[in-house]
């Protein structure tokens, strides 16, 4: 008996030694998304290590939950998501990490689409006859630059419930971030402008923020319905329906089928604009004013 | 004297006379000030009440979604997504926030008001109905002898597993999931409802810990805690039937788990449970508990690909109260591509060991208690060449089996080809052929019973499976 006990406290003490190290200086914070990684990064500077669990050129609606996920959220004292239905896996992952800082209702889960003006919300009843569709709107806010300063303050806020000493920093830093943004967002408004009003085709329905923050009009997606490839006869209605709009582009995104989007481009007399669908998931994108500055010259040019 | 009395009652007069009057004016012009306030009261009450309402609605609202703080967010350009065609039951609806009726409760058609009417995410739960249906088309001689890979349900096309599931937070520090299953388990088409699972999950505890307890699918192997309709194939690997039964490990008790903060994944289970399995731990209760215990770990291979690798054990008695342990390893390695819905390659195998005492008569015909050992494994294998188009739908599969009997001599093995066609994410079918062969020394087993032999076995499976409403994440 006086063995057992011995044993059993020497097991506790061992657990909790290895369960409870020192606590690091910095924050770390995980991310659904790369481009929540680059916005949290733009708030905390320094002051945190963050990870995201996307990758850039992955579709984030359906990752695979991974143990090598849980791991990162293992020790996360944030875990930022995007919210409206884009990362639900997310909620898998934070159960499998066995960490109580990041379960729904905790302190360290932040939701980053708290407050936003959301598009496309569904007005009337939805079914998955409609496809994968997203009954709270559509969850691609990030790729729209004038989103940042909300979000960004959605994340701020997050993390400064957890350190509230940092929050001077925190804003510091979210400030001079949203300066450049400021300044990026007249540029790439002027680069935009002779383009506005024009009718755009977009592969999958995730660049309706994006489009209307620059006045541009999506007419009609390659996807029939969201997450469902195209039936011939939809290509064939849609390729009509682009010469009858003068539809001169299709978005696309780096995972998206090429070949297909490409075809549909040459009968319809369109150009393909591979944008990227998310911070790195293109060359030279691997901030989130890159990723925006890279998209807009990218559709900017194809629509000359 | 007299002046002052004539003076006193003059006053005395006048106060009698003229007070009333102004009593009454006083009155009058209490009364309509009054009313005048009252008036006033009840509209500031009014005001008050209104203002009352609007705020709460917003801090309703704002908890839910505050308002933005910074960016003004841009003006939709283009209408919201094609409505589908307007039903009865949407012009039926009530006013949002209106408390629907009893009647409306129970109206069949509408299996989802409650969530419609409170409005989108104010469920407090999510819910799911899956769908998995089966048909399988066999020898004559193997239906008589009920030695098919689904026993007594040999050329039938029946509701293997039709699953109402709820799930999700119970508060902030655990969570629940509860589900129902309705199953054919017998030829006469007779449905057998149950509670499949029904468990807590306590979340919010320290050190990487969890706990979970109720009744659940044991995490034993990699197969086991998965439910049929999301299986890479149609049947249970026969070394998982004949180790667990057709409806493998389902044990009330508790689980705990345990993430330690490594730079590397690992999970460390312990479980206790009353072990009601009838193949192998039939005790009983909780006191002669099923004790079970896993690792596993995970390890990224290059960018798209993965191995997960797991040891498992579980050990009680049977319900002869005779001791038995089933260990086992499993792995599982797949290989997703950016763009690929489904994964590229995927292997899966497990190999399992049972130890379990048995009684045997020995040479000179006395019954003796010996311990038997017996092992089995499958190895599965999918493969997925093409990202996009029509054929990115379809995938090609294969598995093969091998086991010992774990309470008597003998072996089988089988081997399955298939073909799995997915039009959506929600939406699966499969076709399959399996061949089964098992040795001639089937004592225990009895493949000869009803005059019919299943020594031979050759199998058609068809598989249907549909998901409706909310699923959770796939594990890896």
């Amino acid at each position: 008996m006086r063995r057992l006990v011995i044993l059993i406290l020497a097991f506790t003490a061992a657990w909790t030694a290895v369960a409870s190290p020192a606590r690091a200086e910095k924050l770390r914070v995980v991310t659904s998304t790369t481009d929540l990684k680059a916005l949290t990064e733009a708030v905390t500077g320094d002051l945190a290590e963050v990870d995201a669990m996307a990758r850039p050129n992955q579709n984030a609606h359906d990752l695979e939950v991974r143990p090598s996920l849980m791991i990162k959220v293992r020790r996360a004292d944030a875990l930022i998501v995007n919210g409206l239905e884009l990362d639900g896996w997310a909620d898998v992952v934070a159960q499998g990490a066995n960490n109580a800082n990041v379960i729904p209702g905790a302190a360290g889960r932040i939701d980053a689409s708290r407050g936003l003006g959301v598009l496309e919300v569904p007005k009337t009843r939805v079914d998955r006859s409609m496809g994968d569709i997203h009954p709270q709107g559509n969850p691609h806010y990030t790729l729209d630059p004038g989103m940042a300063p909300a979000v960004t303050q959605n994340i701020l806020e997050g993390l400064a419930r957890l350190a509230p000493q940092h929050r001077a920093a925190f804003e510091r830093n979210r400030q001079q971030f949203l300066g450049s943004l400021e300044e990026a967002m007249g540029r790439w408004s002027k680069t935009l402008e002779p383009s506005k009003g024009a009718a755009v085709v977009v592969s999958h329905a995730q660049w309706i923020y994006f489009l209307t923050r620059f006045g541009l009009q999506q007419v009609g997606t390659i996807e029939e319905r969201p997450g469902i490839p195209p039936t011939a006869n939809h290509l064939v209605k849609l390729i009509g329906l682009m010469k009858e709009d003068r539809a001169k582009v299709i978005v696309a995104e780096p995972w998206s089928d090429l070949k297909l989007i490409e075809r549909v481009g040459q009968d319809a007399g369109a150009q393909v604009a591979v944008l990227a669908s998310a911070v790195g998931a293109m060359k030279g994108t691997d901030t989130y004013l890159a990723t925006i500055d890279f998209n807009v010259k990218t559709l900017a040019q194809a629509l000359k | 004297m007299r002046d002052i009395i004539a003076l006193a009652l003059m006053l005395v007069l006048a106060l009698l006379v003229g007070i009333p009057p102004a009593r009454a004016q006083d009155a009058d012009a209490l009364r309509r000030e009054m009313e005048q306030m009252r008036k006033q009261f009840e509209a500031m009450q009014e005001q008050y009440k209104k203002a009352l309402d609007s705020m709460s609605e917003r801090l309703e609202r704002m908890e839910k979604r505050p308002e933005p703080s910074a960016a003004a967010p841009p003006a939709p350009a283009t209408p919201a997504p094609a409505a589908p065609p307007t039903t009865e039951m949407v012009t039926q609806q009530r006013p949002p926030g209106s408390e629907p009726s009893p009647l409306d409760l129970i109206k069949p058609r509408e299996p989802f008001a409650l969530y419609e009417r409170r409005g989108a995410g104010q469920l407090l739960f999510d819910m799911g109905v899956t769908g998995d249906f089966v048909g399988n088309l066999t020898q004559h001689n193997v239906q008589k002898n009920q030695g098919g890979s689904f026993p007594g349900l040999e050329n039938l096309f029946f509701p293997r597993e039709v699953e109402v599931s709820f799930f999700g937070q119970i508060d902030p520090y655990a969570r629940a999931e509860v589900r129902f299953e309705a199953e054919q388990d017998s030829r006469s088409g007779g449905l057998n409802v149950n509670l499949a699972e029904a468990n807590l999950t306590l979340m919010a505890l320290p050190y990487g810990t969890q706990l979970k307890m109720g009744l659940m699918r044991n995490r034993f192997g990699y197969l086991n805690p998965i439910h049929a309709h999301d299986w890479p194939f149609v049947d249970n690997p026969n070394v998982l039937q004949q180790f667990f039964g057709t409806e493998g490990l389902v044990e009330s008790g508790f689980e705990a788990t345990w993430v330690p903060p490594l730079p590397f994944y690992l999970e460390v289970l312990g479980g206790v449970f009353n072990g009601v399995n009838d193949v192998a731990f039939g005790r009983g209760q909780i006191s002669d508990p099923l004790a079970t215990g896993r690792v596993r770990t995970f390890f990224d291979l290059e960018d798209w690909g993965a191995i997960q690798v797991g040891a498992s054990v579980a050990s009680g008695q049977t319900q002869q109260q005779r001791s038995s342990t089933i260990v086992g390893f499993d792995a599982k390695y797949k290989y997703t591509p950016p763009g690929w819905q489904h994964a590229a390659v995927s292997v899966l195998g497990e190999y399992l060991l049972s130890f379990r005492d048995v009684v045997a008569a020995n040479l000179a015909g006395i019954d003796q208690t010996r311990q038997r050992d017996s092992q089995g494994f499958y190895v599965y294998g999918g493969i997925q060449p093409f990202a996009h188009g029509e054929l990115s739908k379809w995938l090609l599969g294969f598995r093969y089996d091998r086991t010992q009997y774990p309470a008597a001599p003998g072996t089988e093995w089988a081997v399955q080809p298939f073909l799995t066609y997915y039009p959506s994410e929600f939406l699966r079918f499969r076709l399959g052929y399996k061949q089964t062969t098992r040795s001639q020394c089937c004592s225990y087993l009895e493949f000869q019973d009803n005059g019919g032999s299943a020594k031979q076995v050759s199998e058609y499976f068809l598989q249907a499976t549909f998901i409706m409403g909310a699923h959770p994440a796939h594990p890896f």
